[in-house]
């Protein structure tokens, strides 16, 4: 349960002309892990090369290349609605790949192009008439302002008053906040008129290259334009047209050529030699037996499957979990740490168990738990995705944890349930009605350590295993050691504080007599432990003795559970005085028709700020919680850097042999 | 002198006053324990923040360890909200 799932090294070797048959039938199985083949990397496989692709890969390819381009174009998910569920036979889909998808893919490439030239057509029109719309108020044919010799024709906007005392002729058009004018003069006065018109804050605009009134033209390009978008819409439709009815066509043989194309594309990770092959790859135990008799029975025999040995290889090997299906949604957490290595401990079920709990204590409250709850099972609709799923289970895991902690902490919304707390009171003090000895805080921290040193103690132990199982020689009993040194320095720095202070839910060892310079027993079992556990991590590592705060400073971050949780509690708790103690009681007493509105503006306090403390609440708690996962815990036993699981083939969802 | 009575008597604090302004002292170290660290977390999440984000914009796979990243020295004002809880009750 705590390690991933046991991997066998096999190798197939056979001749040449079994190669497809072989590639088709590991596919078809779905659970080789190919140990892609790398020239040169290893003795003995030296004189081999690379394998070719089967002689297919290269139209296939072509084809599948072509058809993406038309899935792209479609936008086409596979999780689409309306897509026909059942599966087509591969030999039908086939022939039509042959006859019907290319006749298909023509008229839609058509189409498509045909929406190119349209599309930047209707850009082109819209251009003009931009560049047309500043003239549109004036009167002339545009094509008299330009082409003089003798004159110079200015046109652009001004914002001042423009003064002129030359001779000239000007055409304005003005609107609310715009004033454009065209204004024409003689080439020898050119000079003064550019004077003229800097001071009025000038701003050319090109003169269209048009004929005609600049107003009529505006329509002409309108009416254009409406056409063209006419044509667009009669293609568009079209082209959902098809796309409705072979949507189903398109993905299935999407999915058939895409597994032709790996196919055909296998044998560049195969070593080959003269007339023979070989490939080497990873086959769950489990699965082994199967996949033997598959490979047997679809070459008859004619090719050789070799179990490898496992102690020579097993550092390579690629991880697949193997949990029991409470923690599997959990794998995700662990995949965005990091996928364990094939010989280490996996902690997935320990996480699985430990960050509900965490989520618990810290949102301890049967009402954010309860609305969690909700939009965990009520989100499954919508978020579908493989990744999504496991999110929402996790997040179903605590919301469940948060409730049961709500009802031992005795909390619903910031207000108490009607039973006195059964763990620890985290009431505070806040508002009108407050009484009672307010949070038991100190309970409550001791709590935190506590299991702050007993999960760093298991990590620790894990830890142990790890490099027992990992490390080889000298080193692995130092490792092993370090680990245990760790343990009894943390131990040890307990065992001098239970001796010196009275502390509640710890042992008490003040009252034992003193032994040796005033120190009793307890104390000296102490000191003796730190000395042994420092002794230990050096004879290891010296660096490590740095580390050494560590211990403390990760013991007390597990006070986190209670801080961020208090905090949390303390915002309900504003929340429920201000809503209902400074807005919405008041007004009870003596209801009049403005405290009717204040009070719905009192209950859309308590809300929005119940929903903000649940956006608030969930993001600490999971953070905080996982956080403590990954930096507390992890890092006493785990490394992670395991490479996945990946099995040649793929899962088929529109097509079947 | 009756009005000089009540002056005395004004600038002498009572138990109640010494009790309350004690109370009024925990509160204020409390909140300056909160703040500061606070502000000590801020200015260590501000580097590792913005360098997270460019990562997480350059790959997409890192974005669970560079959240993991960013909260760390969340530490700090944890820390803070522990003595202040530990001052108040």
């Amino acid at each position: 349960m705590l390690t991933p799932e046991g991997m066998t090294r096999v190798l197939i070797a056979a001749t040449k002309s079994q190669m497809e048959p072989v590639i088709r039938e590991i596919y078809r199985q779905n659970l080789f892990h190919i140990e892609e083949f790398v020239e040169k990397d290893r003795k003995e496989y030296e004189g081999y090369r690379i394998g070719t692709p089967l002689p297919q890969a290269n139209e296939t390819s072509r084809e599948l290349l072509r058809l993406r381009g038309i899935t792209n174009a479609f936008m086409i998910r596979e999780d689409e609605e309306g897509i026909p569920h059942e599966k087509q036979k591969n030999e039908h889909l086939k022939g039509l790949i042959g006859k019907e998808l290319p006749a298909l893919e023509k008229d839609v490439e058509e189409l498509l192009a045909r929406r190119t030239r349209l599309d930047t057509q209707i850009k082109e029109y819209e251009q003009k008439i931009e560049g047309l719309t500043p003239f549109k108020d004036i009167p002339v044919d545009l094509e008299l302002l330009r082409g003089y010799r003798s004159f110079s024709v200015f046109s652009g906007y001004i914002s001042r008053e423009l003064h002129l005392d030359i001779p000239h002729e000007i055409y304005t058009a003005e609107t609310k906040k715009t004033k454009l004018i065209a204004l024409v003069v003689s080439n020898s006065d050119r000079n003064t008129a550019e004077q003229a018109l800097a001071d009025a804050q000038f701003q050319a605009v090109p003169i269209p290259d048009e004929e005609g009134i600049a107003k009529d033209r505006i329509g002409y390009y309108e009416s254009q334009l409406l056409a063209v978008k006419g044509e667009l819409e009669e293609i568009n439709r079209r082209l959902d047209e098809i796309k409705k009815e072979h949507k189903g066509l398109f993905l299935a043989c999407n999915e058939l050529l895409t597994a032709d194309v790996e196919m055909a594309e296998a044998p560049l990770r195969f070593a080959t030699i003269g007339e023979s092959f070989i490939v080497e790859g990873w086959v769950p135990k489990s699965e082994l037996e199967k996949f033997r008799q598959g490979i047997h029975y679809a070459t008859g025999g004619k090719v050789y499957v070799y179990e490898m040995d496992p102690s020579e290889v097993e550092d390579v090997a690629p991880t697949e979990y193997h949990n029991v299906s409470f923690a599997k949604p959990t794998e995700m957490l662990m995949d965005v740490y990091s996928r364990p290595k094939y010989t280490e401990i996996d902690p997935t079920l320990l996480v699985s168990i430990i960050f509900p709990i965490f989520f618990g204590i810290i949102l301890g409250d049967v009402g954010y738990g309860a609305i969690v709850l909700a939009l965990s099972l009520g989100l499954r609709k919508i978020i579908t995705g493989d990744e999504g799923t496991r999110l929402l289970k996790v997040l179903r895991n605590a919301s469940i944890s948060s409730i049961v902690f709500g009802v031992l902490y005795s909390e619903c919304f910031g207000f108490a349930l009607p039973w006195k707390p059964i763990l620890f009171s985290r009431h505070l003090n806040i508002g009108g009605h407050a009484g009672g000895h307010g949070p038991d805080v100190i309970s409550l921290m001791i709590m935190a350590v506590w299991i702050g040193i007993l999960q760093i103690t298991l990590g620790r132990i894990l830890g142990m295993i790890n490099h027992a199982r990992q490390d080889h020689g000298a080193h692995r009993m130092k490792a092993v050691m370090a680990n245990l040194g760790w343990i009894m320095v943390l131990w040890g720095i307990l065992f001098m504080l239970w001796a010196a202070f009275t502390m509640p839910f710890m042992p008490d060892f003040t009252g034992l007599p003193p032994i040796a310079v005033g120190l009793n027993i307890a104390s000296i079992i102490g000191i003796v432990m730190i000395i042994l556990g420092v002794i230990f991590i050096i004879r290891d590592s010296a660096l490590e003795i740095v580390e050494l705060p560590t211990i403390l400073s990760h013991v007390l971050s597990y006070a986190r559970l209670v801080g961020v949780g208090l905090s949390s509690v303390a915002i309900a708790m504003v929340v429920n005085f201000i809503a209902i103690g400074l807005i919405i009681e008041p007004q009870l007493e003596s209801l009049s028709a403005v405290g009717v509105i204040i009070i719905i503006v009192g209950v859309l306090v308590f809300v929005i700020g119940h929903l903000l403390n649940t956006i608030l609440g969930v993001l600490g708690g999971a953070l905080q919680s996982i956080r403590l996962q990954y930096v507390e815990f992890f890092t006493k036993f785990y490394k992670g850097g395991g490479k996945k699981y990946n099995p040649f083939g793929m899962k088929k969802r529109f097509t079947e042999d | 002198m009756a009005d000089a009575a009540t002056a005395v008597a004004a600038t002498e604090m009572t138990v109640e006053m010494v009790k309350a302004s004690q109370l009024g002292m925990k509160a204020l170290g409390a909140g300056i324990a909160v703040g500061l660290t606070g502000i000590g977390t801020g200015l260590a999440e501000m580097a590792i923040g913005s360098a997270a984000v460019g990562a997480t914009a350059e790959n997409k796979d890192v974005f669970g360890l560079v959240l993991l990243l960013t909260v760390i020295p969340e530490t700090i004002v944890i820390f803070g909200l522990v003595v202040g809880l530990l001052l108040l009750f």
